[in-house]
């Protein structure tokens, strides 16, 4: 095991998981959920998160034909798929796409469609981000492991 | 996780270790870390994102579940209809996860049964305590006087005599499976929680007690397993509550004798402990109208010291009660409360024998339900002392016009508003409270002889000047008659001597207010 190099990998998955947080992709339910992950559940947040971001994409799909047709939009509907995405998206520590789903709400309950549609794309643009920033991050563990090292805990107070 | 029979056996035993959860949430995401949460609590864990499939599951073998957790929006059946049915059919201890954390939800949720109701996102705290739930509830199953199975409130104009049978069978089955005592075989009866009873006289206080009927009640309360032979069986039991009250209202002066003898006995704060007896029954608090307040009465009576004791709440026991009078437990059984009740509040009383701090605290969660805003019936009503406070800086004079004109436990209360029975009261009764009293009271702390200490209670009842202001409540005595009849220490020696506070109060009851009974200068509440 080359230590400097794990040293390095590590330093920089520290770096990276701490600016998610403070760029507010992240909250501390994350550090929960990484809590939960152990040997026996080795990739349990992986798991978790590739599962939310199943849901974002399904829930965005469904809600978005529910907005399609101007005279008729299922108002219903969305409340119910962004009441969905913002306990799930809470769940898991996915701040960003929480905040959204807390505007988009709102919009759904005055049935604001215009409103209802650029918070949709939005919760879109989030989740995607989202998606792409925890890849890098889940690669760094992967480097990091088979560089022979163990990834650290990072509490964030 | 598959385990052997020689495992499984031992995890069992090890509960909460083992617990079995049904877990429901038709969110993947939740439903996954829900899981690895309840994994991590050690809990067996059977999941489906399905309120349907989770029904099937329990329907197959509800023995084969523990607890069930479960969201509240799912698309195919309304989490709280689960919650129902369960309730309902496996009476499974049920607890609601929602990302809701509108009140009016959790309202809804509790109302239709939940043990407890969880915001997403769940910390593995919170989940870490569930398995209590368990435990209660099957506590309370297994409980002697009552059995709080039944049924469920979701057809209630046809299912009456339905739901009868269904508990019934129930019961019977209930009883098949666990080591039930044979007592409870007869009838099976509704523990009448302090939450059920509150929400029973919220109904009562909505309808008025005149016009209260069970069915209305029952509607009102909204509470699952629950029928209208219960609530009118309680219903019952609460009207013949009140007429008692009402009638012992007439024997006020002599009650106050007692009350302040035995005062005496316990060289505690008897001013406030008196006091707070009379103010007991005025009002605990949330208590609906007045029947709250008469229930409460008699018992009150006994636990005026603990009130002091716990300082600022208003104790109803006094610890040195039991002490002076073994059957103090007897002034409650003079009040038609339900069993279970009762015997709780005997409990509670001879824990206060023993622990003469923070009643509150005491052994009987049922009862001393601390800051239980609307703890019912036996417990020292903490609702109470909310106002007492409040009003502790009020003048003596005024308490005299409470205590006095307050005819507590009188029919026409119950129509009224409690709160306005209430400040009532605790506008006059607040003197009572006062800590300067206290301090005198040990001079009139006595056994032997109330009477000696004039001085003393020519000071104590000094600034309780009867005033006529709120005579308008009072019974059968006007308060001249009642400051004639504190007179005498005749009354309180043979209060004293009496063997339980029943017996002072019949005897008292049984003569007539003669001017001797009482100390000069108005109550003696030594």
């Amino acid at each position: 095991m080359n230590t400097i190099v794990v040293g390095q990998l590590q330093r920089q998955f520290q770096d990276y998981i701490v600016s998610l947080y403070q760029q507010g992709y992240l909250d501390n339910q994350f550090t929960e959920l990484r809590k939960l992950q152990d040997e026996g559940s080795p990739d349990f947040v992986a798991e978790v998160v590739s599962l939310f971001f199943d849901d974002c994409a399904k829930l965005i799909n469904d809600m978005s034909t529910s907005l399609e047709r101007p005279d008729h939009v299922d108002f219903k509907q969305v409340d119910s798929g962004v009441h969905q995405l913002k306990g799930s998206s809470s769940s898991v520590g996915a701040r960003r796409v929480k905040s959204v789903c807390i505007a988009f709400k709102e919009c759904c309950d005055v049935q604001n469609r215009e409103g209802c549609l650029r918070c949709l794309q939005q919760v879109d643009y989030e989740y995607k981000m989202l998606k792409t920033k925890l890849q890098d991050l889940f690669n760094l563990e992967q480097q990091i492991l088979q560089a022979g090292g163990t990834i650290p805990q990072v509490s964030m107070n | 996780m598959t385990m052997t029979i020689e495992q499984e056996i031992e995890v069992l035993d090890q509960f909460p270790i083992g617990m079995r959860v049904l877990a429901v949430d038709d969110d993947q995401t939740c439903l996954r870390i829900l899981q690895t949460l309840l994994h991590r609590c050690q809990y067996h864990v059977t999941t489906t994102n399905q309120a349907q499939t989770a029904l099937e599951m329990l329907r197959e073998n509800k023995n084969k579940f523990d607890l069930v957790i479960s969201d509240v929006d799912m698309p195919d059946m309304d989490g709280f209809k689960l919650l129902e049915l369960v309730g309902l059919e496996m009476d499974l201890p049920v607890i609601m996860l929602s990302a809701h954390s509108d009140p009016k939800y959790v309202m809804k949720g509790v109302k239709h049964g939940a043990c407890d109701y969880l915001l997403k996102p769940v910390r593995i705290e919170e989940l870490k305590n569930i398995w209590q739930h368990v435990v209660r509830k099957s506590k309370l199953k297994k409980n002697k006087s009552s059995v709080s199975n039944g049924t469920g409130n979701s057809d209630k104009a046809n299912n009456n005599r339905k739901r009868k049978e269904q508990y019934e069978e129930e019961e019977e089955e209930e009883r098949g499976n666990e080591n039930d005592d044979p007592t409870a075989q007869k009838k099976p009866r509704v523990l009448w929680t302090h939450e059920l009873h509150n929400k029973f006289l919220a109904a009562v206080d909505h309808l008025g007690v005149e016009k209260a009927v069970p069915k209305k009640i029952l509607d009102l309360m909204n509470v699952d397993k629950l029928t209208r032979e219960n609530v009118a069986s309680h219903l019952q039991k609460f009207r013949v509550a009140l007429k008692k009250v009402s009638d012992e209202a007439n024997q006020q002066a002599n009650r106050v004798a007692i009350d302040s003898h035995l005062m005496q006995m316990t060289s505690h704060k008897g001013v406030g402990g008196f006091y707070h007896h009379r103010a007991i029954p005025v009002g605990s608090g949330q208590f609906h109208g007045g029947a709250t307040m008469m229930r409460h009465y008699p018992s009150n009576r006994n636990l005026g010291r603990v009130n002091s004791l716990a300082g600022g709440m208003f104790q109803p026991v006094s610890s040195s009660f039991p002490r002076n009078h073994n059957d103090g437990g007897n002034i409650l059984q003079g009040l038609p409360l339900p069993p279970l009740e009762e015997l709780q509040i005997n409990k509670a009383y001879q824990s206060f024998n023993s622990q003469q701090n923070s009643l509150m605290v005491a052994p009987n969660n049922l009862l001393l339900l601390e800051g239980h805003p609307q703890s019912s019936s036996p417990s020292l009503n903490q609702g109470f002392s909310p106002h007492f406070e409040i009003n502790n800086n009020k003048r003596l004079e005024h308490w005299s016009n409470t205590v006095l004109s307050t005819n507590m436990p009188q029919r026409n209360v119950h129509s009224k508003p409690d709160t306005l029975e209430w400040t009532t009261f605790c506008d006059s009764a607040s003197p009572l409270v006062n800590p300067n009293l206290d301090t005198s009271s040990t001079s009139f702390c006595r056994n032997t002889d109330f009477g000696s200490s004039n001085a003393a209670q020519t000071d104590f009842f000094h600034p309780l000047q009867m005033n006529q202001q709120h005579a308008s409540n009072w019974g059968p005595m006007t308060e001249a008659q009642l400051f004639r009849n504190c007179d005498s220490k005749e009354g309180l020696h043979m209060a004293s001597d009496a063997g339980s506070l029943d017996d002072i109060v019949n005897s008292l009851m049984t003569q007539e207010q003669s001017p001797t009974d009482f100390s000069e200068g108005g109550w003696v509440m030594v």
